[in-house]
């Protein structure tokens, strides 16, 4: 294992009951890599994600998070919120924002959810609260500023639009000061146009914050033009993985998405 | 025939007609086994006064009423949409005048001053001693499971335990239960204040970290078991408790400091004073708490426990914490009520008191510190009114009838509460719309 892998996924199984979602999967993901992950409905890719960041816990396998401090940490037997504080940060398949609460509540508690801090000190704003604070607010306006979404800070979550609360979600994600930013769908629901500007937003996120991004989409067209690398995964199983050239081109890939449905296929040729 | 009955106006009249002869039934007198119409026809036919204005009979003021709901029924139903349209939007536009930080703190400061004054206003001693007991208490009790329901979002059904357990450990440690106090010294009442809030405290803790794991209906549930428990316990170990005949005479209040001596006696406006300052204790910190990292860390479990764990907040944690702030209050209200009594019995814990805290932070406004004080005093006036006068013809068991129509009439007309929560408003607005999510489970990549 190099130290220069930030995922490290090892036969991992997951099932439910007689269902098995994962099966045997092995993968792994470079740091300050693009990765995607795709394959038909059904097929597993969500549980990957729920087993990566500790929301689900697999029976066999190992899954192994490798931090800038380079320690390898194993996520199996971890909460999610030790598994975030780790620095794996995601976003939902449907956006699940705190919908009550504005835009920039929603980022500023991702990012003071990781400081530390006592009872009685956060109710009286004592000097290290007040100073966490002033801290947590700047973070969130210069990540409300580099999502774009500035203006609305003050937005009611819920009255955003599809496009901007993909964008307040990855903004909330970002706030938590992860290495990693797992995606998942990140397009779904959004038109044409903000499917271009979240691919941008997607690429910096890597170039300038230095995140690793792992996607999950079904747009292949946005997949093609932002992975470095791909995995395809059927059945809960890897079938393929190469850059996207080359997963254009393995029949397996091509098979499994005539087995599904055809105009997905039309997409990826 | 049958387009006249279909008829909005119409079918609302009949209707309501239905919906208060059932009412009269209910409220009127009972029958007995040698003249078993009695209860029917004396529930519609009795003599009564129709709103104090004349004589007349029962059916005649109910038909009134009929007549009136159904008329605010077809209003509603045609204009419902534009008031409760004109709320959800509201949340988006700037805060109303009454929402507005100033107007909130003169409120606070008006209604404060109001209390101080009040034992000098109202000297009658039944509503002296219904101030401390009743109504005092009962604020205590609200705001306590109000961090727990309305901040945290967690359904507890047991929180009488939370009560229950200050005012017996008042009993303990001032030596007034069988078990010998701790140490072999008796303390006074006074000195129990922090030691019974930090056993509450350290209650809540042990009860919360196995029950909070569940979610929903199932914390419910299990609360509900929790506080029968502590009731159950206290009624049948005698050796420890006293048993249902209760604890021996607890000792008053007092403060001996150097040159300050003073003995809080049997008239119950000196412990009004003391709970007024422990009511205002509690208000600043609530919301000095629900303003705080906390008090937002809460709002996102409520609302998203998933998404609240995958940004690194651990819902365990601040379930536990307020379970344990929130029991704070209750377990002070317990020793108010065991320092005041001067004896506890388990019958003062059973489940209709959790039950009765739970309706005054519904009516009040989960989450909003302003509506669940205003709610319980209201309520509390109003139902001990109710006890002490009570009308013609009404029964100390109907107030659990008019209670239940009031809760039913204000989650359809204020769902969120008589002075709502901003945040509890929107998310209410915002499930009705069908947005956000309630409770669901992870979805995959199911459709």
């Amino acid at each position: 294992m190099t130290t220069d892998r930030i995922f490290t996924v090892e036969n991992v199984t997951l099932r439910f009951g007689g269902v098995v979602s994962l099966n045997d999967v092995n993968l792994f993901q470079n740091r300050g890599e693009i990765l995607a992950v795709i394959g038909p409905n059904g097929a597993g890719k969500t549980s990957l994600f729920n087993s990566l960041t500790g929301v689900y816990q697999p029976q066999e396998g190992e899954i192994t998070f490798m931090g800038r401090d380079a320690k390898p940490m194993s996520i199996i037997g971890r909460k999610a919120h030790r598994v975030s504080s780790a620095g794996v940060a995601r976003t939902f398949q449907a956006s699940r924002m705190f919908s009550a609460l504005t835009a920039f509540e929603n980022v500023k508690i991702g990012a003071e959810s990781h400081k530390g801090f006592g009872v009685v000190g956060a109710m009286l704003k004592g000097p290290r609260t007040r100073r966490n604070e002033k801290e947590s607010d700047a973070t969130t306006i210069r990540l409300m500023d580099f999502v774009g979404l500035r203006q609305k800070a003050n937005v009611i979550a819920a009255s955003l639009s599809y496009g901007d609360r993909r964008r307040l979600e990855i903004a909330r994600g970002l706030a938590t000061n992860p290495e990693v930013l797992l995606l998942d769908e990140p397009a779904a629901g959004t038109n044409p146009a903000e499917k271009l500007g979240l691919a941008t937003l997607i690429r910096r996120v890597r170039d300038e914050m230095g995140v690793s991004i792992l996607l999950i989409e079904h747009d292949m067209k946005l997949v093609m033009s932002l992975a470095e690398r791909l995995y395809v995964l059927n059945f809960g199983s890897v079938i393929a993985d190469g850059t996207p050239a080359e997963i254009r081109a393995n029949p397996a890939v091509i098979e499994a998405y005539l087995g599904s449905s055809a105009d997905e296929t039309e997409e990826l040729a | 025939m049958k387009a006249f009955v279909k008829r909005p106006f119409v079918s609302h009249l009949l209707t309501s007609i239905g919906a208060m002869a059932i009412f009269e039934l209910m409220t009127g007198p009972p029958g007995s086994s040698t003249t078993p119409t009695a209860g029917f026809t004396g529930s519609f036919g009795e003599r009564a006064s129709f709103f104090g204005l004349f004589a007349t009979y029962r059916f005649v003021v109910f038909l009134a009423l009929a007549v009136i709901v159904s008329g605010v029924w077809t209003l509603w139903q045609s204009r419902g949409s534009v008031i409760k349209h004109g709320v959800n939007t509201g949340l988006a536009r700037p805060r109303a005048a009454w929402q507005l930080k100033p107007v909130r703190t003169g409120f606070f400061l008006a209604l404060f001053i109001f209390a101080l004054f009040l034992p000098h206003l109202e000297t009658d001693p039944y509503w002296q001693s219904v101030m401390v007991e009743e109504i005092a208490v009962y604020v205590l009790l609200a705001l306590g499971l109000n961090v727990v329901v309305g901040f945290a979002g967690l359904l507890d059904l047991g929180f009488v335990a939370f009560y229950a357990v200050g005012a017996y450990v008042t009993a303990w440690v001032t030596g007034a239960l069988p078990t010998p106090a701790p140490f072999g010294i008796h303390l006074n009442a006074f000195f129990a204040i922090p030691i019974a809030i930090a056993l509450v405290m350290i209650f809540g803790v042990l009860i919360g970290l196995p029950t909070l794991r569940l979610r929903g209906d199932y914390l419910a549930i299990v609360t509900l078991g929790f506080g029968e428990i502590v009731t159950i316990f206290a009624n049948n170990q005698y050796g420890i408790t006293g048993g249902s005949e209760g604890t021996n005479a607890i000792p008053h209040f007092s403060i001996h400091l150097w040159f300050i001596h003073y003995v809080w006696g049997l008239a119950p406006v000196p412990y009004y004073y003391l709970t007024l300052a422990f009511v205002v204790v509690f208000i600043i910190v609530f919301s000095l708490l629900e303003h705080s990292r906390v008090g937002r860390a809460w709002t996102a479990i409520r609302e998203d426990e998933v998404a609240a764990e995958s940004i690194g907040i651990n819902p365990l944690k601040y379930k536990v914490m307020a379970f344990a702030i929130g029991a704070a209050s209750a377990g002070f209200a317990g020793v108010v009520t065991a320092g005041q009594t001067i004896f506890v019995n388990p019958q003062s814990f059973t489940l209709p008191v959790s039950i009765n805290i739970l309706a005054l932070v519904i009516f009040g406004g989960m989450g909003s510190i302003a509506g669940v004080v205003v709610g319980a005093v209201l309520i509390q006036t109003v139902s001990m009114y109710l006890l002490h006068s009570p009308p013609a013809g009404y029964q100390s068991s109907d107030l659990y009838i008019y209670l239940g129509a009031a809760l039913v009439l204000m989650m359809i007309f204020r769902p969120a509460g008589l002075i709502p929560s901003r945040r509890r408003r929107r998310e209410i607005g915002m499930a009705e719309a069908g947005e956000g999510h309630m409770d669901e489970v992870l979805t995959g990549d199911t459709p």
